[in-house]
């Protein structure tokens, strides 16, 4: 009886109590949402468009994170770092469409996942080379990205807000909505999203293999250079980050892998959820860290009940 | 309806009717140790319905896909509005002009009809990035253009009650004809068409063949397809070319073709 109290009681009255610690917790969890989102939009994008799963996504945030304060170590002002670095993933986006992808054309699905996984290897080596292997700091003030905070008393309580998670969350926003626009409405989105359906309906409509894969692989790119500031910006930036694109894994499960919308509501609900969890069911009945686990944990069970995730395609077939 | 289409410049590349659009020469193409093509020549004339028939492996898809740049040939070039080539990529020849369908039908399973067809026009729109997200002035404008001339496709097809439907849901007859309707968008001066007629019924058949012949006729849209129903291909070809083991045993019209002994003896077989 007291479990069940302990369960589905005590919880909501805990939060009801301190609405105050409640949005703090609110808020944390939105803005860790918010990074999984970006990283499962880079997913998203590629696998969208050839139906590769990208391994690489997480290590391309460690790259563009380490481009740009390596670039800054070298005396490159910060503002002009920015731009070098987004030619940097261009010129990757090209080298990987050249050098990987053209060869890989119409094999099977895994080898170009293995391929992937390729890339991966070569840019932690790569990366190691140039930039060395040590844990950096962010240049989060050089960007001009505010680093004070804003307080508010809700409820006669207290609530921080940091400005450099708000600036996170404004230009994730902006980001996303701008490659939304992108994607339905031009007509390079429109082949991005025709070469997802169908490779050769697309070819034979005019649309270019080789131009739109150094796109999106680019678009991937500029994802993982955001990600990489944000994230950057909270925990250093070190090849260790490269274990939060594994955190998209449950975000994409949810969502579904072609789906734009779904990366991004996926992302913030496991953000909020993993949070809220941990909080006020994790550490007084678990004994805390359930956020290593609980956003698999529940991708798993989304799945039983929707084995396309939220908002991925339902494979129309007729047979 | 149909006068608006005629007078639109789709039929306008710059050849006279009756003269060489496409000129095949000497194309040879193999994969590995496999020919597949050997040494093939043959023409399209402008205006024209031309066949390509032949066995199961002679070698036929492979020529279309040479022509529309899915595959590059090993020798021989390619002549194409008086341009020669010997190899290009696909989106080149969309580029050019040269339109297909597949065998096996290649649409966008999730997307409706319309959106389909409207893929076609893809290739023509020029406005850009800016005018595109803002969604707004030129770029709005220029989207009603092509979905009007996308509507009288459908109307022209007949397929007015399917606009909406996810293509993936329909009978393949359908998909047949949708599949022709985003070639016909893209106003090719060249549609190549692989076994349009693959698995239809009698009456989607005979729907087929008429839209084939109306497509040639009232757009003046050159014609290169490859079928086996031999009914068909007499009837709706001017001129036919026979492959077979990817050489070329004969080309002529219906007639002359019909009467050659290695064209019977590939079809029946003869006696080793």
């Amino acid at each position: 009886m007291e479990f069940l109290n302990n369960v589905f009681v005590a919880p909501f009255q805990d939060m009801a109590a301190a609405p105050d610690f409640f949005m703090q917790v609110v808020w944390e969890g939105l803005v860790s949402g918010v990074l999984y989102a970006l990283i499962a939009l880079g997913f998203v994008l590629i696998y969208k468009s050839s139906r590769i799963f990208n391994f690489a996504q997480g290590i391309m945030v460690v790259f563009a994170a380490l481009t740009l304060v390596g670039l800054h170590e070298m005396g490159v002002p910060a503002l002009l770092a920015v731009p070098l670095t987004l030619g940097v993933m261009f010129l990757l986006a090209v080298a990987i469409e050249r050098v990987v992808l053209r060869p890989l054309v119409n094999q099977p699905d895994i080898i170009l996942f293995m391929a992937t996984i390729g890339i991966t290897l070569f840019l932690i080596g790569f990366g190691e080379m140039i930039f060395g292997g040590e844990n950096k700091v962010m240049i989060t003030e050089q960007l001009g990205i505010p680093t004070g905070s804003f307080e508010f008393e809700p409820f006669g309580g207290f609530l921080l807000i940091e400005q450099k998670d708000l600036t996170a969350v404004v230009g994730a926003g902006v980001l996303v909505l701008v490659l939304l626009l992108f994607l339905n409405r031009s007509k390079m989105g429109r082949a991005i999203r025709a070469l997802g359906d169908d490779h050769q309906a697309a070819l034979s409509v005019g649309i270019s293999l080789s131009t739109i894969w150094v796109l999106v692989w680019f678009i991937a790119g500029i994802i993982a250079l955001a990600t990489g500031i944000v994230w950057g910006a909270r925990a250093g930036v070190s090849f260790a980050l490269e274990v939060i694109a594994y955190k998209a894994l449950p975000v994409l499960m949810l969502g579904g892998l072609e789906s734009v919308t779904g990366a991004i509501v996926g992302g913030l609900a496991i953000g909020v959820l993993e949070k809220l969890f941990e909080i006020y069911w994790g550490q007084p009945l678990l004994g805390g860290n359930t956020e290593t686990w609980f956003a698999f944990v529940f991708a798993l069970i989304v799945l039983l009940f929707r084995p396309q995730g939220l908002f991925g395609e339902k494979i129309i077939e007729r047979v | 309806m149909a006068d608006t289409i005629q007078s639109s410049p789709w039929t306008d590349d710059g050849i006279d009717p009756g003269a060489v659009l496409l000129n095949v020469d000497n194309i040879s193409l193999s994969f590995g140790g496999v020919k597949a093509i050997s040494d093939i020549s043959f023409d399209v004339c402008k205006g024209e319905i031309r066949a390509i028939i032949g066995p199961n492996g002679a070698g036929k898809t492979s020529m279309l896909n040479v022509i529309n740049g899915f595959y590059q040939p090993q020798e021989g070039t390619i002549m194409f509005r008086g341009k020669e080539r010997r190899s290009m990529k696909p989106h080149q020849a969309v580029g050019q002009g040269i339109a297909r369908t597949f065998q096996n039908v290649a649409l966008f399973k999730g997307m409706s009809t319309l959106d389909n067809i409207m893929a076609g026009r893809s290739v023509m729109m020029k406005r850009n990035l800016f005018w595109q997200l803002l969604w707004h002035g030129p770029a709005l404008n220029e989207e009603i253009e092509h979905r009007e001339k996308v509507e009288e496709i459908i109307d022209f097809l007949e397929i007015k009650h399917i606009r909406r439907t996810p293509v993936g849901n329909l009978p393949y007859g359908l998909q047949k004809r949708v599949e022709l309707g985003r070639a016909l968008a893209m106003e090719p001066s060249l549609l190549l068409l692989d076994e349009p007629m693959a698995g239809m019924n009698l009456e989607e058949k005979e729907d087929m063949s008429r839209f084939v012949l109306d497509v040639n006729q009232q757009f003046g849209t050159t014609i290169a397809l490859i079928e086996h129903d031999m009914g068909v291909v007499m009837d709706l070809s001017d001129r036919v070319v026979v492959l077979d083991y990817g050489k070329k045993i004969a080309d002529g019209t219906p007639d002359e073709v019909r009467n050659n002994q290695d064209v019977i003896d590939a079809y029946l077989g003869v006696p080793h």
